[in-house]
């Protein structure tokens, strides 16, 4: 009778083995991900984003784990689910964002959005969309300010770095503002083009897709946002349904209005919700229809927000709303095996 | 060849490459006693001897009058001395008879019989008598899978070598050493299940084997009667988990589906595991039951991993430190494998006829962390090759919602557990479903019981009595 001596013997039912990325490996990947485009928008705008991304990320971690603390659960800190959210929020909000705000926009994403709900997993709607909703809708002024990104064609005769970024900070329009048809005029990407004092549409592109330009820390770097959605995307860590159904939605919407497909692309923060935010686990569909769906909802609004609505981009609301659909589309399951019709008679093995 | 698979499924490592080219060793418990579980697969059965008999390797120890029974026999030639409950698979206390070994030969087997002149119902009766069972896990008695329901026109006898489980590789070897017994089986079980073609399945691992099969097969056609007379083809499939599941492989191979509750035959299929085909072929002509069980015992605590044969009822610590050496660290021990496998409290537990594999498994290769939060990554859609919803299923039965949980698919799912290896947060989605089944059983039975008792209201002061626990105990879980 030998007995394995000195072993402990775990029991549990099976299976006995699984593959390795648990939850907080995934979440430290997703960070990983993130981190070059915070770095990028750092390098764009300069040291208001560092401060935001910094006050953002410390926020949410601190709030979720005295909230935990508070009503005596453990702390998962750990998990970088935090982390996540706080740098997902600090990624959309504009990089000007006055630091005590954004420390509300984090309270409110782990707390109210996250935690109330019942915490990791169990939450309704997408914590950093619904911090920067609560922000944007109680200080719409701040939220909509944007400063110029570092001038890079300037660096290497304006000499000093202090000076590559727009000293004074100006509201900037982004390409987003004049892509709304005003009173029924559509600008071609030539217009907008010259009327943001570039050469040519080519140039404008150029620009956009480098994400040379005004708008939310994260949003505005698209190559960076296509690498790393594609690595997630690679890695079966984000799924492709809900980002391609909402990026093709929202670019043919448009296009049939009349708008530059190419411009949709570039814009606002499309690509960076479809990618980062359409894909949120707990806040969207888990099945594949479901996710298409959503995907396709959350782009068509962002498509008829942009032709027809009072603010200039509704990213955050489309995908907001779509999370209160995701119960409704977790319905439709994928048919099952063995749920077909009978049998076709004298099939032969192909 | 062109590679046949099916949607869904997960990768796990295979980790086949420490047994997969060893030979089929025999080995004997140091004990020389043997605890032959009374009931290994099918209805409950009583014990023919008792203590103090002198038995003969092959007699038959344990039987049942009861429809789906399968009787058990003596694996070595002794000395019945207890008969007492043992720790058995699963966990339980079960009734075992425990045989010390005489050191001696003695048969008592069957004559062989010539199973292409015998009438079908005489070929039945052997396989039963034989006392064999699905040998790839299920253990589910091959005379009932043979005999399929009237009116059940079989097309394929699928010869299940696809071993998707990782660590096991004794049905390899099996095909590998014995591939003659393994076309033979087959060709008896077609003639028996009146199969028009017999399809052997392998996974693409196992590639090598093919040739070795495929000489076999010309073998048997050299002589173009009896078994020589039958079609048959290899065929090899992805390996992906879980490829051997009956399912699964059926809609790999034929693009078929089994129908939703019912059995492979409802789509012209029979699928017998190599190893119960190789039985069937001894039973035959050797007259032989299903006495010995050849195994593959590894895993990352396992010093010495090795294919091994040995008498069934062997107390796999008796195999401990030699044949069978560990090193320290064993963290869990499984019957069978690692993704359908029973976690086992010690090692104190004999090999029974399904039997395909013991695994010692360190902390770093097994889970041994508790369920965290479901992120809702939906990683477990995917994984499901029957294309059920478990993160749903598991919802719904958290909310108390048995309607809800069957529609995605509760009562549909084989426990391959796909799902729980492919779960970030580690849920025990098996666990939560056998609950879940037994909580849709009961009201399934208490909905009936409501049934019978309106239809009996005339009968005085009935109540709905006497319902038996229904014959969906006997829902197959498939041979991995």
């Amino acid at each position: 009778m030998a007995e394995p001596d000195g072993n402990d013997i775990y029991l549990s039912t099976s299976p006995h083995i699984a593959q390795p990325l648990a939850t907080p490996l995934i979440m430290r990947i997703v960070v990983l991900c993130l981190l070059p485009i915070a770095a990028f928008g750092v390098w764009l705008y300069g040291l208001p984003a560092l401060v935001t991304l910094i006050v953002s990320v410390a926020s949410t971690v601190i709030f979720e784990s005295l909230f935990r603390l508070a009503i005596k659960k453990d702390v998962r800190a750990g998990d970088f689910s935090a982390v996540i959210t706080g740098l997902l929020l600090a990624l959309v909000l504009p990089p000007t964002t006055p630091p005590w705000m954004t420390a509300l926009g984090a309270f409110f994403a782990v707390v109210v959005a996250k935690e109330f709900f019942g915490g990791l997993g169990a939450n309704v709607f997408n914590p950093a969309l619904s911090g920067r909703a609560f922000l944007f809708v109680s200080f719409s002024k701040p939220l909509t300010t944007w400063i110029a990104p570092r001038a890079v064609d300037a660096v290497s005769s304006a000499s000093t770095l202090a000076q590559a970024y727009t000293p004074d900070a100006v509201t900037s329009a982004t390409p987003l503002s004049y892509i709304k048809p005003a009173e029924g005029a559509v600008m071609t990407a030539s217009d907008i083009a010259s009327k943001l004092g570039l050469s040519s549409d080519h140039e404008l592109y150029r620009r956009m897709f480098l994400g040379l330009r005004a708008g939310s820390i994260g949003e505005s770097a698209i190559f960076l946002i296509l690498i790393f959605g594609a690595i997630l995307v690679a890695t079966k860590i984000i799924d492709w349904r809900a980002p391609v159904a909402m990026v093709a939605t929202a670019v043919a919407v448009t296009w049939i209005a009349g708008i530059d497909p190419v411009l949709t692309l570039l814009s606002g923060g499309l690509l960076f919700g479809a990618v980062f935010m359409a894909t949120d686990y707990a806040t969207s569909p888990v099945t594949p229809w479901g996710r298409l769906l959503f995907g396709a909802g959350a782009g068509l609004i962002t498509a008829l927000v942009r032709l027809y609505g009072g603010y200039p981009e509704s990213v955050m609301f489309s995908i907001l709303i779509m999370n209160a659909v995701t119960p409704f589309l977790n319905k439709i399951i994928p048919r099952m095996y063995g749920k077909v019709s009978r049998v076709r008679k004298g099939e032969s093995p192909k | 060849m062109r590679i046949k698979s099916f949607s869904g499924g997960i990768h796990p490592h295979a980790r086949k490459e420490k047994t997969a080219s060893l030979p089929i060793e025999s080995a004997f418990p140091s004990s020389r006693m043997v605890w032959i579980p009374v009931t290994q697969g099918g209805a409950q059965n009583s014990v023919l001897v008792q203590v103090g008999d002198t038995v003969s390797r092959g007699q038959i120890i344990a039987e049942s009058e009861a429809a789906m029974s399968v009787p058990v026999h003596a694996s070595v030639a002794g000395v019945v001395r207890k008969i007492e409950l043992h720790l058995v698979a699963g966990n339980l206390d079960s009734p075992c008879v425990c045989i010390e070994s005489d050191g001696t030969d003695r048969t008592d087997f069957m004559g062989a019989l010539d199973p292409f002149t015998c009438t079908r119902e005489e070929a039945l009766a052997r396989v039963r008598a034989a006392g064999i069972v699905g040998m790839g896990g299920a253990a589910f008695p091959s005379y009932v899978k043979l005999n399929p329901p009237k009116g059940a026109k079989i097309d394929y006898l699928i010869a299940n070598g696809a071993e998707c489980e990782p660590y096991l590789t004794i049905d390899a070897c099996t095909m590998r050493e014995s591939a003659g017994k393994v076309v033979d089986g087959l060709a008896i079980a077609m003639r028996i299940a009146d199969a028009k073609e017999g399809i052997i399945a392998l996974e693409d691992d196992k590639a090598d084997i093919v040739p070795i099969i495929e000489k076999a097969i010309a073998e048997l056609h050299a002589v173009p009667i009896g078994p020589g007379a039958c079609a048959m083809s290899v065929v090899l499939c992805k390996a992906k988990y879980p490829e051997g599941g009956e399912k699964t492989l059926i809609e790999a191979i034929l693009g078929r589906q089994v129908p939703s509750g019912g059995i492979p035959a409802a789509c012209g299929c029979v699928v017998q595991n190599v190893g119960t085909l190789k039985a069937i072929s001894e039973a035959f002509r050797e007259g032989k039951p299903l006495i010995d069980r050849p195994l593959t015992v590894s895993g990352g605590a396992c010093a010495t991993p090795k294919n091994i044969e040995v008498p069934i009822g062997t107390l796999v610590g008796d195999l401990i430190p030699a044949p069978i050496a560990l090193t320290s660290g064993v963290a869990k021990i499984v019957s069978g494998g690692p993704m359908m496998g029973v976690a086992m409290m010690s090692a104190d537990f004999p090999v029974q006829k399904n039997t395909s594999g013991v695994l010692f498994l360190t902390a770093r290769e097994t889970v041994l962390s508790d369920e965290t939060p479901c992120i809702g990554c939906g990683f477990c859609m995917g994984a499901c090759s029957y294309r059920l919803s478990p993160v749903l299923i598991v919802r719904a039965l958290k909310g108390d919602n048995l309607a809800e949980a069957t529609r995605c698919g509760l009562m549909d799912c084989v426990e391959c557990g796909a799902c729980g290896y492919a779960c970030p947060a580690r849920i025990k989605f098996i666990e939560h479903f056998r609950v879940g089944k037994q909580l849709v059983r009961a009201e399934r039975q208490r909905a009936q019981a409501r049934e019978a008792a309106a239809k009996d209201s005339s009968g005085a002061n009935r109540t709905g009595d006497a319902i038996i626990p229904g014959n969906e105990t006997f829902s197959r879980k498939g041979d991995l």
